[in-house]
């Protein structure tokens, strides 16, 4: 024991070693062990740095929006990387503003989603009771009725726009996040220091808010990335079949509704956008999966 | 204020009759069924009984917490300084809690939030209670971390950077935040071993002298109770089956049940001897037995036992028991 103690200079430094390293990260060591997970991320790191950066790249106006016959169906080349479409305008351009659509429509939807949900959601957990069984028996009406066809009726009762669609994606993802909101909410209310909070003369919302959810953060940021690929899919769904965002404007589903027509000679026309769709998803789904993983203690 | 209230001999809480039920739908537990409880101001009184006898839920219902929406206080008074906190708002409720009437948790582990600092939750109190601004929170909640014996630095840091022992000085620092005039101590030494659990008595000893409060202390150790109480309660069933001062619970005890919790401490004299538990179990909350809820395990049963429910006797003027063995004598028949 003498010679353990000797190889560190103080009793402080050796009880150093056992001292924990902190929740996040141990939860970000975890979540880097996942390689897949991390190639999510940086897939969608690299997806948003183009979004941000997409008036850079290519010029909105004159490149993504301006019709140029002479230019139209254009296989790729060194020029236009992905090829024209049929009205002449460059696929890539296209394709990048078409990604800050996607992704603001798709994390401006969630984050109703969550606001309306989490909100329902946490009342409902936190109450119990009564009024948890009128909230959830609400959502549960809404959760019959498949999301695309929800967003479908209210963008079709209210008109086509990107506020619209918006507001009818993130209304119809409202009650699964107040179901994920609510579990996580009944696993916390439970423990002790939300007891010890109410004993100290803490009112219902400052808990709610300071103690309860706070401590759900985990669950919650598993389901919002999941959800807004989910979301980014709906966007494209609905403007694919002419209900979300309109023709002049770049949006990936709407790129390969209107590449459809041309697709047998000119394949390349809706093989970008669906890429652009896939590889998103795809690295949101990972990127999901690797967090509920490293946010998972059992998995460690 | 040390004086005044010196001088106000009032009791600072008195329950009468308490009866709280668990009430779900296949089933009724029993958990509390007509306790009476009375502790003077600035004197401690330990509720000691076997898990399940009712304890914890006696003493959430002092802040009105009983578990909604199973826990129903059926009948019974609790009232604080005179106040009826079974008839309060909400709103005045969340005034008294923390404020008049402080707990300290059985399990340090899990009665602070992982994700505020230690300060931070120790300032919660303060900010509610005294409406003070954060800053000034702050600067309190780390002279109350000085006063538990932890250095006022560690203030930012979190709960799992703490041991156990410090984690409960911390929570008993929550408790004492705006010096309530009743501590609740819900076996506050369980979760702790033993060198720790004699560091934390005597500050929370020394604490409670210091700015005079009441304290309930619920315990299932009777060393504790030697250590701390002026006056012991013994718990069973959901009853309080024996009362009185310290020395007549531990010189002059007169219930079976009391003398079976006795004789099931171990003796460090007599190492070799066999402990003697006592017969049998618990009886299950939601189907007590009829009569006496001890009689099936009772050394001393008669046949009025399992008929009908003994009454208070008062043996002396602080001692009390519920026994049918003393029906009509005051002497022990143990």
């Amino acid at each position: 024991m003498d010679e353990v103690v000797k190889k560190y200079t103080t009793r402080k430094e050796f009880f150093k070693q056992y001292k924990k390293k902190s929740r996040l990260q141990e939860t970000w060591n975890r979540f880097l062990r996942n390689k897949m997970a991390v190639i999510g991320l940086f897939i969608f790191i690299f997806i948003v740095l183009v979004a941000i950066t997409a008036p850079i790249i290519a010029n909105y106006d004159t490149e993504a929006i301006k019709i140029n016959v002479p230019n139209r169906l254009k296989a790729p080349s060194t020029e236009h990387i992905f090829g024209t479409d049929e009205m002449g305008r460059d696929i890539m351009a296209r394709i990048v503003h078409g990604a800050r659509i996607s992704l603001v429509v798709g994390f401006a939807s969630v984050a109703l989603a969550l606001f309306i949900g989490g909100a329902l959601g946490a009342i409902a957990g936190y109450y119990g009771g009564k009024i948890d069984d009128v909230i959830m028996r609400c959502m549960d009406v809404f959760l019959c009725l498949p999301d695309v066809l929800l967003a479908l009726a209210i963008v079709a009762a209210f008109g086509t726009n990107l506020v619209n669609m918006t507001i009818a994606i993130g209304l119809s993802f409202t009650p699964k996040f107040s179901r994920v909101v609510r579990s996580a909410v009944m696993t916390v209310r439970g423990i002790e220091y939300v007891e010890a909070a109410r004993a100290i003369g803490s009112t219902n919302t400052h808990i709610i808010t300071n103690h309860v959810l706070i401590n759900c953060f985990g669950p919650i940021v598993v389901q919002v990335t999941l959800y807004v690929a989910s979301a980014i899919l709906t966007i494209s769904a609905l403007s694919f079949i002419g209900l979300g965002i309109q023709a002049p404007i770049p949006e990936w589903g709407n790129m390969l509704a209107s590449g459809r027509a041309y697709m047998r000679d000119h394949a390349y026309i809706v093989m970008a956008p669906g890429l652009a769709i896939f590889v998103t998803i795809l690295s949101l789904n990972l990127l999901g999966d690797g967090l509920r993983d490293a946010l998972d203690p059992r998995l460690k | 204020m040390e004086i005044k209230k010196m001088n106000e001999q009032e009791n600072t809480l008195e329950i009468k009759n308490l009866v709280i039920h668990y009430i779900s739908d296949e089933e009724v537990v029993k958990a509390v069924n007509g306790v009476d409880i009375i502790i003077k101001a600035g004197k401690t009184l330990g509720l000691v009984g076997e898990t399940g006898a009712g304890k914890t839920t006696t003493a959430l219902s002092i802040l009105n917490l009983v578990p909604e929406p199973q826990g129903k206080i059926l009948s019974g008074e609790v009232l604080l300084e005179g106040r009826s906190v079974l008839t309060m708002s909400e709103l005045e409720l969340e005034e008294i809690r923390g404020d008049k009437v402080a707990m300290i948790f059985q399990d340090p582990m899990t009665s602070l939030n992982p994700v505020h600092t230690v300060g931070a939750q120790i300032a919660e109190s303060i900010e509610i209670h005294r409406k003070v601004s954060k800053e000034e929170a702050l600067k309190q909640a780390k002279e109350m971390l000085e006063l538990v014996g932890i250095p006022g630095e560690r203030s930012n840091e979190y709960p799992y950077q703490f041991s156990g022992g410090m984690k409960q000085r911390v929570v008993i620092a929550i408790a004492l935040t705006c010096s309530p005039d009743l501590l609740i101590a819900d076996e506050p030494t369980t979760a702790l071993d033993v060198t720790i659990q004699a560091q934390v008595l005597k500050l929370i000893n020394e604490l409670r002298r210091k700015y005079h409060m009441s304290m309930l202390m619920i315990t299932h150790d009777l060393g504790i109770v030697a250590e701390v109480c002026d006056e012991v309660s013994i718990a069973y069933a959901g009853r309080i089956v024996e009362h009185g001062t310290l020395e007549d619970i531990f010189d002059n005890l007169r219930h079976p049940y009391t003398k079976g919790l006795f004789d099931a401490l171990p003796d460090i004299e007599i190492r070799r001897s066999e402990l003697k538990p006592i017969k049998g179990l618990m009886p299950d909350p939601t189907n007590l037995p009829s009569g006496c809820p001890f009689h099936p395990r009772c050394d001393y049963v008669m046949e009025v036992c399992s008929q009908s429910l003994p009454e208070n006797k008062w043996l002396s003027e602080t001692h009390c028991v519920q026994c049918h063995l003393y029906k009509d004598t005051n002497e022990s028949r143990l």
